[in-house]
Parts: structure tokens; sequence; C-alpha cells
């Protein structure tokens, strides 16, 4: 559970000082957004549109052993947040490249499904976060804050339906693992993975490096 | 995962036991495209003793079924595990596979 920070005197020191001593919280921060689910709301009666999102939402995080770590909801958009010592823990991935794997599968179970009109297509941004703390600015919430949860959010802006965008920092975790566990390279869907991508991101200061899966 | 296969009455029984997920999904993969190749088009998956499958496992039986009935042949499962038929369900899976209690029950099918 995230640390409270909270003082009622903004002039208060002691807010640095626990902001000082709070400690970085590495892992695996995960977007997943229904696409064009506005355009849906205004063509589907709510109880078409609910029916979906709860079915489409089911498959995400029940499926892939996610409820636990579903930091938030907006809207038709859920964050998550893995801590790598969580991950490690996890029995149906245990690994960045386990992980990618999964969403894979299920972007494709999805896409492929042979009954329409019981899901919602769904884009994906992952990527591995150094810069993250575990914090909340608000009492019982559990939160995580730091520059690379907002890089997280922005690379949202380049998924597409079906598509997974990954960090090329969640990328080289991964190749980490095909290494570690031996894992042969043409296996799964790094065989659709792109070339490197650097571009500008809007209130990002360095140019950021990313690939795309496309399922 | 083990994957043991037996042949009965032109039915290829195909019996998971462990884990089915990303680890070892291309086995079943693998398996499953070699035995349409050879013309065995009537597939049984025997899940009595698969304990847990994921998203890349259930990839892999659609894969199935949709390549199977592409060549008029049938995939059917069984004896799923509470746990098993549950995913099954969640992700609507019920509805689009044959899905029996018993081996004989599903023998049938063929």
């Amino acid at each position: 559970m995230a640390q409270w920070i909270h003082d009622k005197d903004p002039r208060s020191p002691n807010i640095e000082r626990l902001l000082q001593d709070v400690p970085k919280c590495p892992g695996v921060c995960l977007f997943i957004d229904i696409v064009d689910s506005t355009w849906i709301k205004y063509r589907e009666p709510f109880t078409k549109w609910g029916q979906k999102l709860n079915n489409t939402f089911n498959f995400i995080s029940l499926l892939n052993d996610f409820p636990d770590n579903i930091v938030k909801g907006i809207g038709d958009e859920i964050m998550l947040y893995i801590p790598e010592n969580v991950l490690h823990q996890k029995t149906t991935f245990r690994t960045c490249f386990a992980l990618l794997e999964e969403i894979y599968a299920t972007l494709d179970n999805i896409k492929n499904f042979p009954v329409d009109g019981l899901f919602l297509p769904c884009k994906v941004a992952i990527h591995y976060c150094t810069e993250a703390y575990n914090v909340t600015f608000l009492e019982g919430y559990n939160d995580y804050y730091g520059k690379d949860i907002d890089l997280s959010a922005r690379l949202m802006s380049k998924a597409k339906p079906y598509r997974i965008v990954l960090s090329e920092k969640f990328y080289q975790k991964v190749q980490e693992d095909i290494a570690t566990e031996n894992i042969q390279k043409e296996q799964g869907c790094l065989k659709f993975i792109t070339e490197k991508y650097i571009e500008d991101f809007k209130g990002v200061p360095r140019p950021v490096e990313y690939r795309v899966i496309q399922v | 995962m083990e994957i043991v296969d037996t042949l009965q009455d032109g039915v290829v029984i195909l019996e998971l036991r462990g884990r089915l997920d990303t680890t070892n999904y291309s086995f079943l993969e693998e398996k499953i495209m070699k035995l349409i190749d050879d013309n065995r088009i009537h597939l049984l998956v025997d899940c009595t003793d698969l304990s847990y499958i994921s998203s890349s496992g259930l990839r892999i039986m659609l894969m199935g079924l949709k390549k199977v009935n592409s060549v008029k042949g049938r995939f059917v499962l069984c004896c799923l595990q509470e746990n098993i038929r549950e995913i099954f369900e969640i992700s609507g899976f019920t509805s689009i596979f044959s899905i029996f209690a018993t081996r004989q029950e599903a023998m049938k099918q063929f």
C-alpha cells in the first residue's frame, strides 16, 4: 500500500523530509485502454456498452492475474503497476517477456474471437519504470508517482487498436529475460516487433525510444 | 506441461498435464499443427490433469479450433477442472468450444 504523504501546513518541512525517505519502487507500468469507447457510448445504450466493458476488463485483468495490480481506472482506461518484486512472485508471468506474451495473447484472443459483439478492441502501452514511487496524497488510496509513470501514459498516444507500444526500457528487460531464461528469439510475439522509434513526447525533455507490436 | 497423445477410433486424444502458459504453449501449437498436417483432424483435448491455462494457452486452443474447423474436422474438449472452466467462462470460450464432462461423452461427438 502506498505511503500517505500528508501535512496540513503548506510550509511544513516535514513533507520534504517524508519525501526524501520514500524509496524508489521499480516495476512495470501498463495502461490498457478501450478504443473508440466514447463513440460506442453514443451509438449503443449504456447497458450494452457496460456489458462489453465488463467482459473486456474481465478478460484482461482476471485472466491475467492482474486484479491486485490495478492502480486506477479512469473511464475506459485502466492503469496497472506491477512492482518488480511482485512480478517475480507471479505464477502466470514472472518476467517481462512472459507478461508481454500474455498481453499479446489477450489482445489476439479478443481480436480473433469468433463471436461478434462480446468484447471491445483494446490498445496497450508498457514501460519499465525506475523513477517511480509508491506514494499517495489522498488517505487510503494506492498510487504511484514519478517521471516514468508520466512517460508510460505518454506512450499511449502512439497506441492504436490491437497495438502494444513498449518503451525501449521495457524491451531491454524483455531481452534480459530472453538471455536469462534461454528463450528462442523467434518465439512468440517478438517476431512481430518493429525497429526502434525515437520521438519527442509532450512534456518529456529528452527523446523517447519505443517499439510497437501490432496484433 | 506434458502432452500425451493416443489414437482411438480415428480420434487423437491429447491429454494435457500441468500448466499451459507462456513457457510451453508452443509445444501444443506444434503438436496441433503437426497432427493437422498429418491429416489427423479429429482432436479431443482431455483437460483432466490441466491445472492452469493462461491467455497464451487459450490462444492456442482458439487457433486449434479454427484450424481444425477449416479442414472440416472436430476439436472437442473434456474434463475441465473447476478453475479451468471458470477461465473458459470469463473469456467467453464456453460459447465457442464443445465441452463435455467426460471423455466418453466427448467421444460420441466424432
